[in-house]
């Protein structure tokens, strides 16, 4: 296998006068583990809609596993496997059924059948739970199942939609370690989420979005590093006091709370305790995404 | 193959819901019911007695020979009005002074005023008066009796009219219902997505789910065809199996407009109301209950628009008169331009599904 598994150029998606995706460009190796994140409607949904040749680009193009995903659709179809936002099972089917559904609609033969759903419900330990109803099981359940059927093809490359969204942590901690996995096994794996905390745990390498636009893509050390430059504390005072006292940069600032962006944090410890006013709590905050997409459009904004 | 596939999971779906099913049994065999005993049978035998209130001391004379099951005679208006209101009646006839006189000399005239609770039986009763009147007349009480009657002899009532295009009728509804659910429901659950991130044609989808509903719906209309017969003494008088391939074709026609509809908005609310909109009109206008040859020409035209139109036409002259199938080949003829064109365009409307 050489050159890209996914290679995205100038890639736009207008519905009506939104635009969607709004001229991204990124490329993934074969192997990585590449995620998408942003909040609500960055237009990470809509890139992997495009990618799994679920919607036309209305500009641009996009080619997975080397094929272009307008003109190539059924290529591209072969080749990937997609766990979407929405679980895509049907829940008056068994879970082995819904297995053997679709294989056949992958043209898999009776037999490779038989050994695939095997297999696959072994590999994501649902195999006990074979006949039960889908609409009986737990939406971790559920999702496993989901994920068994997203293998169906041995796909090379694994789109992962918001894969633990509305999950307990036990099964978020199942899902994690599986996709982590796959990775390990060569698979291109592409995540969406809008957890930090789960781009940090599995992700190779992250573009953030933020309204249909790239505004970040590097390792997530780097990106982290980029935005920990500075320290963010939170301070929550006694009474209230006029928050032109405290130095730094002011993020957030309600009566006798304090959200402050500072260069060093020893400094600004001292210069509290001057201020006389008795501290209730003081902690320091890992950036958060909104922090992140503040500063990032606030840069872009800058610069433009 | 792969359309099959989807179609059969369509209806193991269709199956495992026992409410949907056991509604989808239900509902032919209600609405059957309800049409059948809501209609007048046996071409509508009128119950009712006419009141006279005579003027006419010869017309009095007369009706004294008339049966008392049929004719009461009231000696004031108010008495004949009181009758009408109590529903002694349904109509009232008001004969006029020197009434026989005029009569003889062919130009006589009366007031009848028909029971309002019962507007249709006082008009069909009243057009009864000048027929009693010439028997009077020519003093010849043997009346000319009319049956009508079905190609077997067994008598014809306006149920064996109706059950055809009824039949045709819910089976087009039910599959118009399951159709609008089928699609929207997948794409609202995200289930179609799933479909269609496999490397199969899309249009197997489309033909999966229009072999699903085709044969929910003929299962449907034989059910309605079942209870025609045995409560109803509706009765196949040409081939059984012209009649199946009949009600096949009409569903067949009718899903291709359906999945159109369906695949062009993406909420189920909306493509049920759309649905709604079109089969309720269509159930009028394509002369299921009322014949089109008695409606205004331009709703004739409409008529012609519906394949529901076609498909009771062809299975009344099949079921009722008997005829073999080459007098329904134009019937049959548009119903396969129906059938063939709706689904092509169908086929590539959902094409359209993947844009966004």
């Amino acid at each position: 296998m050489n050159g890209k598994a996914i290679r995205v150029e100038n890639l736009k998606k207008n519905f009506k006068k939104v635009k969607a995706v709004d001229g991204i460009t990124f490329d993934v190796d074969y192997g990585e583990l590449f995620a998408l994140l942003g909040p609500n409607g960055a237009g990470k949904s809509t890139t992997i809609r495009i990618l799994t040749t679920l919607a036309y680009p209305t500009g641009g193009r996009a080619e997975v596993a080397g094929y272009d995903v307008k003109k190539q659709g059924k290529e591209v179809r072969k080749r990937i496997g997609l766990v979407s936002d929405r679980l895509i099972l049907y829940d008056r089917l068994t879970a082995l059924e819904n297995i053997q559904f679709f294989s056949r609609l992958y043209g898999l033969d009776d037999k490779t059948i038989m050994k695939r759903s095997r297999e696959l419900l072994d590999l994501l330990g649902m195999w006990e739970w074979k006949d039960t109803f889908v609409s009986k099981m737990s939406t971790g359940m559920k999702q496993k199942i989901n994920i068994a059927r997203a293998l169906i093809p041995e796909p090379e490359i694994i789109f992962l939609d918001e894969p633990t969204l509305g999950l307990d942590p036990e099964s978020t901690m199942h899902i994690r370690n599986f996709i982590s996995n796959l990775s390990k096994k060569g698979k291109t794996v592409i995540l969406t989420t809008h957890i930090l905390h789960e781009v940090e745990l599995l992700a190779q390498r992250v573009a953030i979005m933020n309204k249909g636009k790239i505004v970040a893509i590097d390792t997530p050390r780097n990106l982290k590093k980029h935005f920990k430059e500075k320290e963010v504390v939170e301070v929550e005072l006694e009474k209230p006091i006029d928050k032109n006292l405290i130095n730094g940069k002011m993020v957030e600032a309600v009566e006798n709370y304090f959200k402050v962006e500072v260069e060093d944090l020893n400094s600004f410890l001292k210069e509290l305790a001057d201020l006389n006013v008795k501290v209730k709590s003081i902690k320091t905050m890992e950036p958060s995404l909104e922090d992140i997409f503040v500063k990032l459009t606030t840069e872009e904004g800058m610069r433009a | 193959m792969k359309a099959l596939m989807i179609a059969w999971k369509d209806l193991k779906f269709l199956l495992r819901s026992r409410t949907m099913l056991a509604f989808s049994i239900a509902m032919p065999i209600i609405s059957m019911l309800m049409m059948g005993y809501i209609f007048p049978q046996n071409g509508g035998e009128m119950k009712g007695k006419i009141g006279f209130y005579s003027q006419d001391l010869l017309f009095n004379v007369m009706t004294k020979s008339a049966p008392s099951t049929m004719v009461v005679v009231y000696r004031t208006k108010k008495d004949l009005i009181n009758a009408l209101a109590k529903g002694d009646i349904s109509v009232g006839a008001v004969i006029p002074k020197n009434f026989t006189t005029a009569f003889a000399m062919g130009k006589a005239s009366l007031d009848v005023i028909p029971n309002p609770a019962n507007p249709q039986a006082g008009v069909v009763l009243a057009q009864m008066i000048p027929a009693m009147m010439e028997n009077a007349k020519r003093n010849a009480p043997k009346k000319v009796k009319v049956n009508l009657t079905n190609v077997d002899g067994s008598a014809f009532n306006y149920y064996d009219f109706m059950a055809p295009g009824i039949m045709a009728m819910i089976a087009i509804m039910s599959v118009s219902n399951g159709l609008a659910a089928s699609i929207t429901r997948e794409r609202e659950l995200g289930t179609m997505d799933g479909l269609m991130v496999t490397p199969i044609n899309r249009g197997n989808i489309v033909v999966g789910k229009i072999l699903a509903q085709t044969v929910r719906g003929v299962v449907q209309a034989l059910i309605v065809l079942g209870v025609s017969i045995l409560l109803f003494g509706v009765t196949i008088e040409g081939s059984v199996w012209t009649t199946i391939l009949l009600l096949i074709l009409g569903t067949f026609s009718f899903i291709g407009i359906g999945i159109i509809i369906t695949s062009s908005v993406k909420e189920q609310e909306t493509a049920q109301v759309i649905m709604t909109t079109i089969t309720f009109p269509m159930l009028f206008f394509s002369g299921v209950f009322f014949p089109i040859e008695q409606m205004p020409k331009f709703i004739q035209y409409v008529a012609y628009v519906f394949p529901l139109t076609y498909a009771a036409d062809a299975l009344r002259k099949v079921m009722t008169l008997g005829v073999g199938f080459s007098y329904v080949k134009l019937d049959v003829m548009v119903l396969l331009a129906f059938a063939i064109v709706s689904s092509v365009v169908a086929t590539l409307s959902f094409q359209k599904l993947i844009q966004d």
